[in-house]
């Protein structure tokens, strides 16, 4: 037995006041879940209103969340200091929410003229789309739940599983166009908040996007896109001298190299956000690393896998795929690009590698301390789609002071704003409240579609990465340079 | 619809598992239904968790008096052979109905449900999802029912049937705020599932409190065989909270080798022709006769393997049970399950005929709570077909019976006038239910529990007829429900004692160490024991 204290939100709906974190010490066996505890502190507190029922992590009744974090009470370890929160749906009392209007948005197959079970393939494919237990992590965390009438990831699962099942009469691509598939931000949060572990995204969201393509249903904005990576290769129309017009194929780092890394921009680095790509090149180059930069490259696919359409796929993947081929580690500075290339790219001959990765893996000139406080906001597809959380807090901590927001979508991406406009505003709205919660006066993130979407929802500057780095190490060459003892070479 | 406060309906189901939910759209063809669920429905009961599978009769090679002579020899012969009859002749239609309704099941390789072997049966016959039948199966049942015109009222237990001129016209009920809620009706279906949470270490959900055999035992429904409770072979045993947890039958069926701690493979003691395939109560004694006499693992239980079986069969076949090991640091791929027997299943339960109906009129009953199905011991496989077979029985019979006028008689007042007295004295009580039910479960467990001798049983009822005495107490109205179920596990411990007591004799899962009749059960003198209200006793047959 072990004793730990736990806090657990309690909010009684006839006090009038908001729910607020109580401490509780508990006595619970080793090896005790967070339910275990919950009973514990029902012993001690009757008034404790939580639910749970089958304790195997089969019936989906007790998802609460954990630190901040959406888990089955029943299968997640308890530690001391845990706090103990209900979903972030309608609450009902303490840990109990109200679940049921949310299961009732999930489709019911209809019966219609086979009546016989799928051959083996589709039922494999289903299998993977079944095993929801109907928790309400993913819907909790959605920001296009959050914003809009989406009916959620889970509905989404189901209605691609309906959707592959001859069994079924419901014409479920309308019914998901009309539940709002197009909302999706393809943030991934439902994924990584499933305690099944299914990627409704991948699994459920494109395929179902794939269908309405077939039919039709893209939206017009995400067809023009298409066209436009038809006929230039590029997903963006330039708005700026685009950055292969602004360099060399080769460009070498001052002083020895230390390494190479071949430069896959990406559309919006290279045709929108050019300069933010150049102090790349300048960080990059301070560091001893030689950037190739291939001219054959295109556009990685994402924004025709994130909306359904992949008629032109495969060119691209084998355009970029030649393009690279030489190259042992190719460098992305998107967070989109780079998630494509890593999860949606088959058997690559090259290493990709996202910046953040690359400056980690070969380390950096110490910057200088800029007297700035920043915030960082968690490019999903860097932090979802790649992992990649710590690296880039890292080097903001050397440059600047770091106050931390939740990591939540500004609703740039899946094709949201281009496609659902008022969806993505009102994500970048509420980004806006949280950063303006920070006190910050800089936000930092590692995305182009993150900084150029948040930066129309905040009046701070919002700067990559990078572009801190350099201006620390411009501010380290001015102090070096207005010092009586000035370094032979001050660049390294 | 509500009238002068009472929900009222022609057809009233209590319980929201595999049963219940069968039972509500089977009667939604006849008038309206209400189905009244303790937990949000759908995630409540034991279907959900249901790993195994379902058996049904389905390919040439196999027939029904195969699946009706394993499941009778299974339930050493005490089993109501025109239950079993109906069983086994109406499981593959209802499994047909589920795929019809968009069950996805496993397919075989040449098309078609794929079935799996269990334990005691002649043929693989187990149609199943992996290792989430149950889930599968309930989730087709909750497409249905939404279907369907049923009013379903979730979080709303059950906690007294009423009673109006002898026949059963609804219930009285606790929502989640606490509040007394009435549900009239001109039938009522109880389908509330099992109650082996009166054990120290139970496979079963949180709502396996045996509410069903305690309301029905209470409004005059006999009930028989409580004696008979299932000991599944195989529960985790660590760690301590997680103690119970079913593994699945699957793991033997998928060929998972009992070891004990000397490494031998010791069902070659007990049953060598069927090894780890023989009946749960067989292995189950015999995983616990290892332990008992010291070849068990430090932790008290044996091994069970499937390391020798390909890592890509185990994902396949057994993804639940890889999760749930890996959740606790175990990789079943490469490293031994430790287990123990678990209580699992109540084979007795409220005695019903073919056409489901109890010895109460207007009340039916399906599922873990009726008995009789399947005897002295329950084949793996053979719950989630009872649950169809006789869900759909039940709610067509209910629905077949004539309207009537629902209404609150003076009697029904009575009734609700009694329960806000016991109301109020929980809220006037002194000792909180959760420890009462901590002394009634690890009573149960040492005393009623694999081996049994009088002495032990009579203890244990006394201890559980001084728990009943205690005067239960609730915090809050929240806290009301607590309270009844406790009185419910009470009166269920209470129930398989005085059962147990009445049989001298070793039967399926009922293993007296202290036998006056050592007959085999083919030949056993014995029929139900029975318990109701009005008389308790033993059948017995001469020969």
């Amino acid at each position: 037995m072990s004793r730990m204290t736990i806090r657990v939100s309690r909010f009684d709906p006839d006090s009038g006041e908001p729910a607020r974190l109580v401490p509780y010490e508990v006595e619970v066996h080793d090896g005790a879940r967070v339910l275990h505890a919950l009973h514990a502190v029902h012993e001690q507190d009757p008034t404790l209103a939580y639910r749970y029922c089958c304790g195997s992590g089969q019936c989906g009744s007790c998802a609460v969340r954990v630190n901040g974090k959406p888990a089955l009470a029943c299968m997640t370890p308890v530690a001391d200091g845990d706090s103990i929160e209900p979903l972030d749906l309608p609450v009902v009392r303490d840990l109990v929410v109200d679940l049921v209007p949310r299961i009732e948005r999930i489709a019911a197959l209809v019966p219609g003229d086979s009546s016989d079970l799928p051959d083996r393939g589709t039922v494999e494919e289903m299998k993977d789309l079944c095993d929801c237990v109907e928790c309400g992590s993913c819907i909790s965390v959605c920001p296009a739940v959050a914003v809009s009438d989406f009916a959620g990831p889970t509905a989404m699962r189901q209605l691609e599983r309906l959707q592959l099942d001859p069994r079924d009469a419901g014409d479920r691509v309308v019914q998901a166009r009309d539940d709002g598939l197009f909302n999706c931000t393809s943030c991934h949060a439902c994924y990584e908040a499933c305690p099944k572990e299914i990627r409704i995204m991948g699994k459920a969201i494109e395929r179902l996007r794939a269908e309405a393509n077939r039919r039709g249903f893209t939206l017009p904005r995400h067809r023009e896109v298409a066209d436009l990576v038809r006929t230039t290769g590029r997903s963006v129309v330039r708005t700026e001298t685009p950055l292969f017009e602004r360099i060399d194929p080769v460009i070498e780092p001052y002083g020895p190299v230390r390494g190479e890394v071949a430069f896959f921009v990406g559309c919006m680095y290279s045709m929108r956000l050019p300069r933010t790509a150049l102090d790349a090149i300048e960080v990059l180059r301070r560091n001893g690393i030689r950037v190739v930069v291939p001219m054959a490259q295109v556009c990685c696919g994402s924004p025709l896998i994130r909306t359904g359409q992949l008629d032109d796929l495969p060119r691209l993947k084998a355009v970029n795929r030649e393009a690279f081929a030489p190259y042992p580690i190719v460098m992305t500075m998107c967070a989109g690009c780079g998630a494509t290339l890593k999860n949606d790219y088959e058997d690559l001959p090259f290493r990709v590698m996202d910046i953040n990765e690359v400056l980690t893996e070969f380390g950096i000139e110490p910057p200088a301390r800029l007297p700035l406080t920043v915030t960082y906001h968690d490019p999903c597809h860097l932090l979802r789609g790649q992992g990649i959380s710590e690296q880039p807090r890292a080097f903001i901590r050397q440059v600047a002071d770091l106050v931390e927001m939740p990591a939540r979508c500004c609703g740039s991406g899946g094709g949201v704003k281009s496609g659902r406009p008022e969806v993505a505003a009102a994500l970048g709205e509420l980004r806006r409240e949280a950063i303006a919660a920070t006190g910050a006066e800089q936000v930092i993130s590692s995305c182009p579609f993150c900084e150029f979407h948040i930066a129309g929802h905040t009046d701070l500057p919002v700067r990559n990465v990078t572009s801190l780095l350099l201006e620390a190490y411009r501010k380290k060459d001015e102090e070096a340079a207005s010092t009586p003892a000035p370094s032979p070479d001050v660049r390294r | 619809m509500v009238e002068n406060g009472a929900t009222t309906s022609h057809v009233l189901v209590i319980g929201s598992g595999g049963a219940g939910v069968r039972a509500a759209i089977e009667a939604a063809g006849h008038g309206s239904v209400v189905l009244l669920s303790k937990t949000i429905a759908g995630k409540g009961g034991c279907t959900p968790m249901a790993e195994g599978g379902y058996n049904a009769v389905l390919r040439e090679d196999d027939d029904f008096s195969l699946h009706a002579a394993d499941t009778l020899k299974g339930g050493a012969f005490l089993n109501d052979p025109a239950l079993v009859e109906v069983l086994v002749r109406e499981a593959p239609e209802r499994v047909r109905e589920l795929v019809a309704w968009g069950a996805v099941f496993d397919v075989a390789p040449g098309g078609g449900v794929a079935q799996r072997p269990f334990g005691g049966q002649q043929r693989p016959r187990t149609c199943y999802a992996g290792d989430r039948t149950g889930h599968e199966m309930m989730v087709t049942l909750m497409d249905r029912l939404a279907a369907t015109d049923v009013e379903v009222v979730h979080e709303c237990a059950a906690v007294e049937l009423l009673l109006d001129g002898g026949r059963c016209a609804g219930a009285a009920a606790l929502d989640r705020d606490g509040d007394l809620r009435v549900f009239l009706a001109d039938a009522v279906v109880l389908a509330t599932g099992g109650g082996t949470q009166i054990y120290d270490i139970s496979t079963n959900s949180a709502s396996g409190t045996g509410d069903g055999y305690a309301l029905g035992y209470r409004a005059g429904a006999e009930l028989i065989d409580m004696e008979m409770v299932q000991f599944h072979p195989t529960g985790a045993i660590h760690p301590y909270d997680a103690r119970g947890r079913l593994v699945t039958e699957a793991v033997r069926g998928e060929g998972g080798r009992l070891l004990n701690r000397l490494g031998e493979r010791f069902m070659a003691r007990y049953d060598p022709v069927r090894m780890e395939l023989s009946t749960r109560d067989v292995v189950a004694r015999a995983i616990a006769t290892e332990i008992l006499e010291g070849r068990g693992t430090e932790r008290g239980g044996v091994w069970l393997d499937v390391t020798h079986l390909p890592p890509g069969q185990v994902e396949e076949r057994l993804p639940i049970m890889l999760e749930q090991f890996l959740a606790f640091g175990v990789d079943i791929r490469n490293e031994p399950m430790e287990v123990a027997p678990t209580a699992h299943h109540i084979m007795g339960g409220l005695r019903i005929n073919t056409d489901c109906a109890t010895t109460v009129p207007g009340l039916f009953a399906a599922g873990e709570c009726s008995g009789g199905v399947h005897g002295a011991n329950r084949l793996g496989g053979n719950a989630l077909a009872e649950t169809q077979v006789f869900g759909r029985r039940a709610g067509r019979s209910a629905g077949l019976e004539p309207e009537r006028h629902r209404q609150v008689t003076p009697e029904i007042d009575r009734q609700l006038d009694a329960l806000r007295r016991r109301f109020d004295g929980y809220l006037d009580g002194e000792v909180p239910p959760h420890q009462v039910i901590k002394r009634l479960k690890l009573t149960m467990w040492r005393g009623a529990g694999i081996f049994r001798d009088r002495e032990g049983l009579a203890a244990a009822l006394r201890e559980v007829e001084a728990l009943k005495n205690e005067r239960l107490r609730a915090a809050t109205r929240q806290n009301l429900l607590e309270c009844c179920t406790a009185e419910n596990q009470c009166l269920l411990a209470s129930l398989v004692c005085r059962a147990a007591l009445l049989r001298p004799e070793c039967r399926g899962a009922h293993t007296r160490r202290d036998p006056a009749c050592e007959l085999p059960p083919d030949r056993s003198p014995y029929g139900h024991t029975y318990l109701s209200l009005a008389r308790e006793g033993i059948e017995e047959v001469r020969a």
